[in-house]
Order: C-alpha cells, then sequence, then structure tokens
C-alpha cells in the first residue's frame, strides 16, 4: 500500500462526502428551518436533472443548463408549496404523507414524459494522475461546488434580510407576523429555494448519476439520515455528518469492499442517532 | 314471463360454457409500472405482439387467443396476488410473468399448485428448476461459458469481478471463478456492489490497485450504470477490458455517454443487430406498432419467443389443457426466433439458443463481434431432468 493509494483514497472520501452534502443542502435548509420534512427531494433532485438534460439536448451548454434546472424546480417549489405545503404547517406526519404521495406522482410523470431510459451526457473525460492511480477530475470538482454551495447558503441565511426574516417565521411566528413579516410569503421562497437547492444538485450531478425516474431513491435515504443526524445546526450539522459518515463509508469501501461501507455509513449513523438523539448539533450555539 | 326468463338464463348459459370452453386465456403479469419497468413495459409489448401475431394467423384451436394483464408495480406481493386472481378468477391457461429471479420463486410454488404451464423470459443466474417453469432467458453459466473464454484470449488472464450484491451476483461470480480456473486464469479481485451505490470511486482505485486486464462488470439498475461513466472517466478504458453478461439488457447502452460506452463487450442471447430474416420480420412489426425510438432488449425477445413456443405447444397438442401443453412442451420444440433457431431442452426446460458478442459503439448501439451457434444450457442440464424427475422443484446453485 503506497502513499499514493492513501492519497486517492483521501481524495475520493472528501469526493464522496461532497457529493453527498451537494444531495443532502436543500433538504437541510428545508427540515432545517421549516420543520417539513419533504419526502419529494429526492424527485426534485430528479426534475433538475432531467430539465439539465433537456436543456443540453436543445444544445445548451452544460453549466448554462444547471441556471435553467435551479430556475424550473424553483418554481415548481413555489407552486407545491402554495398548494400543498403551507396547508400543512405543523403536522409533521400529514406533509410526510403528502410529500410522499406528491414523489409518486413526479415519478411516473417523469416515467410518462422521458420514458424508462434517455441518454446521458457523459463525464467529461479529464482525470486526475497520483502516482499510479487515476481518478476522474469532475466529482473531484464537487469538493468545490460543495463548499460553494454551503457559503451561498449560509451567505443567504445569515447575512440577508430575507435570511433573517425566514428564521424568524418559524422559530417565532406569531412574532414575525406582529412586527409585519409577511410568514407565508417567506416560507414559500424558503420552500421554493430548498428545491432549487435539489434541482442544482441534480444537474450538477448528471454526469456522476445519469437522469431516470428512480434515481431520487439513490440520495433520498443517506440525505435523510444526515439531516436527522445533523440536527437543529441544519447547515454545519449536515456538512460534518455528510462528511464523517459519507467520507467515512468511502474510506471503509476503499479498504474492505463496498457493502462494508455501506454497513459503516448506518451502523455510524444508527449510533450517533442513539448518542445524540436530538442530532449532534443539540447543544451547538450557532445560526446554521 | 318465467318461461322466457329461463329461456334467456339458459341460452347465457349455454353461450358462456361454449366461450370457456374454446377461448384460449394467456395471463401476464410484468411490471408496467416502477423502478422495473425498463424491462417489463417491453416484455408485456412483445406478449401483446406475440398474441396479435398468432390471432392474425387464426388463433389457436380456430380461436382467438385472449390477454389478461396485470401490472406487479415493481413490487413482490403483487407477483402472487395477480397469479392467483390470474388462475382462479380469470382462469387462464398459461401464466407469462417476472423480471427479477425473487419474482420467479415467488411464482414457481403458486404455478405449481395451479399445475398451469409458466414461462419466465429474463436472462438470470440460472438453476431453476420445476415441471411447470419454463426459462427462455439465457443463464448466467451458458452466457458467461462463452464469455470468460473470448475475453481471456482478447485481453488477458487477470480478471476483476464487479457484480450486484445478490444472487445474480454471487452466482454469476462463482461462474467466473470457475472458467477462468478451466482457462488457466486468475481473479485478481472483485467487489460486491449495493444497488443504491452511486459512487464508484473505492471500486475504481481498488481495480487500478489490482491491475486486472479485463473487468466483468455486471451493473444492475439505473445507479449501477453510473460505474461505467466513472470507470471511463478515470481514463482506465485504454487499458483495462470491460465486459458483461447484461450491460444492454436494460438498454444501459442508450444511458451512458458514448465515450464510455464505445469498445464494451456484452453477450447476451439477443441484440438488435442480429443479421436474420426472423429478426428482420420481428423488427419490422415491432416498430410498425411500438416505433423504433426506445431499442428492443433481449427480455423482449425471450418473451416473444416464450409465447410462440407455448402457442406451438397448444397447436401440438391440440388442446390448452395444461398437462398435454407441458408434455408437448417436452417433446423437443424448435422455434425460428429473432435470435436464430432456439431449442427447448426437454428435461432442463431452458433453451438451448445461440449467445452473441457484441462491442457498444459511439453511436448509443451494438455491434456483433462473434456469435456462437447452439450455446446450451449445460449445467441446468446437467443438474435438472424434469422428464426423469418429474417432481423436482428447487433451484440449483454452484
Amino acid at each position: 500500500m503506497g502513499l499514493d493509494y492513501l492519497a486517492t483514497v483521501l481524495l475520493s472520501a472528501l469526493s464522496s462526502a461532497s457529493i453527498l452534502l451537494i444531495a443532502t443542502i436543500g433538504l437541510a435548509v428545508v427540515f432545517g428551518l421549516m420543520g417539513v420534512i419533504n419526502l419529494a427531494h429526492g424527485e426534485f433532485l430528479m426534475i433538475g436533472a432531467y430539465a439539465a438534460l433537456t436543456a443540453t439536448q436543445h444544445g445548451v451548454p452544460f453549466v448554462l443548463s444547471i441556471p435553467i434546472a435551479v430556475i424550473v424546480t424553483v418554481v415548481i417549489g413555489a407552486i407545491v408549496e402554495m398548494l400543498i405545503i403551507n396547508r400543512l404547517y405543523g403536522r409533521l406526519f400529514d406533509t410526510m404523507l403528502a410529500t410522499w404521495g406528491l414523489s409518486m406522482v413526479f415519478y411516473q410523470l417523469a416515467v410518462l414524459m422521458f420514458g424508462t431510459v434517455t441518454p446521458g451526457i457523459g463525464m467529461p473525460a479529464y482525470s486526475l494522475h497520483i502516482g499510479r492511480y487515476s481518478l476522474a477530475a469532475y466529482p473531484l470538482l464537487m469538493i468545490f461546488v460543495a463548499a460553494a454551495m454551503m457559503a451561498f447558503v449560509y451567505m443567504l441565511m445569515i447575512r440577508t434580510p430575507y435570511g433573517r426574516k425566514a428564521r424568524a417565521a418559524i422559530q417565532v411566528p406569531d412574532m414575525a407576523q406582529a412586527i409585519g413579516i409577511d410568514s407565508r410569503k417567506t416560507n414559500t421562497m424558503t420552500f421554493s429555494i430548498g428545491c432549487g437547492l435539489a434541482g442544482f444538485a441534480g444537474a450538477v450531478l448528471l454526469p456522476i448519476v445519469p437522469a431516470t425516474p428512480a434515481m431520487g431513491f439513490a440520495f433520498v435515504i443517506k440525505a435523510f439520515l444526515a439531516v436527522v443526524v445533523a440536527g437543529p445546526v441544519a447547515l454545519t450539522g449536515a456538512a460534518i455528518a455528510a462528511l464523517g459518515a459519507g467520507g467515512g463509508a468511502s474510506v471503509v469501501a476503499s479498504f474492505f469492499t463496498s457493502v462494508v461501507g455501506d454497513v459503516f455509513f448506518f451502523s455510524i449513523t444508527a449510533a450517533l442517532l442513539w448518542l445524540y438523539p436530538q442530532g449532534i448539533s443539540a447543544q451547538w450555539r450557532r445560526k446554521m | 314471463m318465467r318461461k322466457l326468463l329461463l329461456a334467456i338464463a339458459v341460452v347465457a348459459s349455454a353461450g358462456m360454457t361454449e366461450i370457456a370452453q374454446a377461448e384460449t386465456k394467456v395471463g401476464a403479469i410484468f411490471d408496467l409500472t416502477g423502478g422495473l419497468n425498463i424491462y417489463g413495459i417491453q416484455q408485456n409489448e412483445a406478449l401483446n405482439l406475440a398474441i396479435e401475431d398468432i390471432n392474425g394467423h387464426g388463433g389457436l384451436l380456430g380461436q382467438p387467443v385472449k390477454v389478461v394483464s396485470y401490472d406487479a408495480q415493481s413490487e413482490l406481493p403483487k407477483y402472487t396476488q395477480y397469479a392467483n386472481t390470474a388462475i382462479l378468477r380469470d382462469k387462464i391457461d398459461v401464466l407469462f410473468a417476472g423480471l427479477t429471479s425473487s419474482s420467479r420463486e415467488a411464482l414457481r410454488p403458486v404455478v405449481r399448485k395451479a399445475k398451469l404451464p409458466y414461462f419466465y423470459s429474463s436472462l438470470y443466474e440460472g438453476g431453476a428448476c420445476d415441471k411447470e417453469t419454463f426459462v427462455t432467458g439465457p443463464s448466467a453459466s451458458q452466457q458467461l461459458s462463452v464469455l470468460i473464454d473470448w475475453a481471456v484470449k482478447k485481453y488477458g488472464k487477470k480478471i476483476y469481478i464487479m457484480a450486484p450484491d445478490y444472487n445474480f451476483g454471487s452466482i454469476s461470480a462463482h461462474w467466473v471463478h470457475e472458467y477462468a480456473k478451466k482457462l488457466g486464469a486468475e481473479v485478481v479481485g472483485e467487489d460486491f456492489l449495493a444497488l443504491s451505490i452511486t459512487d464508484y470511486a473505492p471500486t475504481i482505485q481498488k481495480i487500478q490497485s489490482t491491475k486486472p486486464d479485463f473487468v466483468v462488470a455486471l451493473p444492475v439498475g439505473a445507479n449501477q450504470t453510473g460505474f461505467l461513466e466513472q470507470f471511463a472517466a478515470a481514463g482506465l478504458k485504454k487499458s483495462i477490458g470491460v465486459v458483461s453478461t447484461n450491460y444492454g439488457s436494460g438498454n444501459q447502452q442508450v444511458v451512458v455517454s458514448p465515450a464510455a460506452g464505445e469498445g464494451l463487450i456484452a453477450d447476451q442471447g439477443y441484440f438488435m443487430a442480429v443479421d436474420n430474416p426472423a429478426n428482420a420480420a420481428f423488427i419490422k412489426l415491432w416498430t410498425a406498432k411500438y416505433g423504433s425510438d426506445t431499442p428492443i432488449v433481449s427480455e423482449a425477445v425471450d418473451t416473444w419467443n416464450a409465447v410462440h413456443l407455448w402457442a406451438e405447444a397448444v397447436k401440438k397438442a391440440g388442446t390448452a389443457e395444461s398437462a398435454a401443453v407441458i408434455k408437448a412442451l417436452e417433446g423437443g420444440l424448435t422455434f425460428e426466433a429473432p435470435n436464430g433457431t432456439v431449442k427447448l431442452e426437454a428435461g432442463s426446460h431452458h433453451l438451448r439458443q445461440n449467445i452473441y458478442i457484441a462491442e457498444g459503439d459511439a453511436k448509443h448501439s451494438f455491434k456483433i463481434v462473434e456469435t456462437f451457434k447452439d450455446v446450451a444450457p449445460s449445467y441446468e442440464n446437467e443438474k435438472c431432468d424434469l422428464v426423469a424427475h418429474p417432481d423436482t422443484a428447487e433451484q440449483f446453485t454452484p
């Protein structure tokens, strides 16, 4: 076992964790800020992926197809919030049921619109060489994408008036309304931002995970576990959970098998939830 | 008034019994929705096309054949539920159903109890042996025997196995080990992967550290197709070959990019590129009804063959009654199929059929590289003789 192997293992573990984090951030925003468990999160990822794919098929360069995917998912997210979610605030299980139903509808719509197989767009054929090993460059790029996404959401929620309003509207809704914050509007905004982040994830991960109607399932379980482990400080918590559980699973998979990697992921999340039933960030004094 | 009612009742019941006697009913249970519909929709389309073809040529026993269709929704319990409904309520004469091995294993006891001929039309890990069950897809040993031999000659003797973590993967891996040993080749590493994995970096590193000449990749489902993309993007395709028994069976060649798909080797019982008159006629019939947007998968042809073999047996037996049809099916039936002549082996209820090795091109399709004629399901023939031992009911594993 050489130093080069170790370096590639660490780098790809970091990229695995970043991919998980990219898929999780939208969920973390919606769950962390609104207390809504959006079981259709995976399907918003899928919608983002198909939006980007359709755009590239019409000649739009891949980089420009990503903002298109974000716009599409933000709009659909806003519609869903106004039609369904805002009638169900504070009813955790009802929202879960509603969004679960929604996920089935989106899934079947995708089958009807795009069929069961659609051409992928492939991964840019750049690779990075470390000693005797080569790594695909695009997944490594995801490390920077995840960092940029984190920074964006953090700035948005902490430094902008909207962010302050969004946190106020959820934490003390009556008081927020009393001082003139339109909490309905703010909630619509927050939910659709969460969906937009999912759409961004689906689009940016398209070269790694081909667009299929069922692609949401692949991410959604691990994303949920990361958010639940994260606890109340959703954003920072999710980052640490993704890094620890997702990155750790990747390292374990490199030395044993991928199945052992998965076992590691689920055991560590179970252990963390046993130690911290409210999530790892329950005692933290941070805002996001 | 009473007389009139009685007369109506008599006429109606006479009419009904007449229909019940003459009409042949085919039961179809496939995954038309849910994650497995990549395969299920085409299996169902192929079945309907075959029945239309048969009815267009005068039907069976002088009557058109009727189809009763159910959507299993990619959920296992639905298979047994609908199979029971189809048998008890619809009174079907034959059942065509299932894609996954778990669905077939769930159905076997149901059809055995009902003594109803059942056709399973998909490639699979092999070994299923049951009086009522007939398999029209190739088994893992049937495909791998020719593939490993071909790949060792082409690439070299060091093999890495990437397989899904359930019986299709582990039994296929067993065959790779066995054929490798026979050929003096060596399995330098293997990785079994959950169907939910999307990140293949650990597997790709292990492949690089063990330096194989080729990888036997058996990706199942959309996520595992990502492996091929990531393998290509890491720049490994130049030095390491990739061969597969199931790549293409769910139209994966359409999903992967041309850069990743070009040069991949697949071996199956059918590719659209197969060149023979039966296939040309079949493709013409198919595209006239379903269009040419989606390439035809091998499971569709397996289903087409299954329906026609059953129809041949009914004609031969002169009845759709189960025991007589099964006896006719065991009478050495052959069929001019789109994938070449297929022969139903009496003892094992599996097909002797051509196995094609094909290479992916840059246009999301395949070209045939080599054809192996009449490959026998030798493991099934060796273990399973339902003529001599009609009570056998198990899935043999190596």
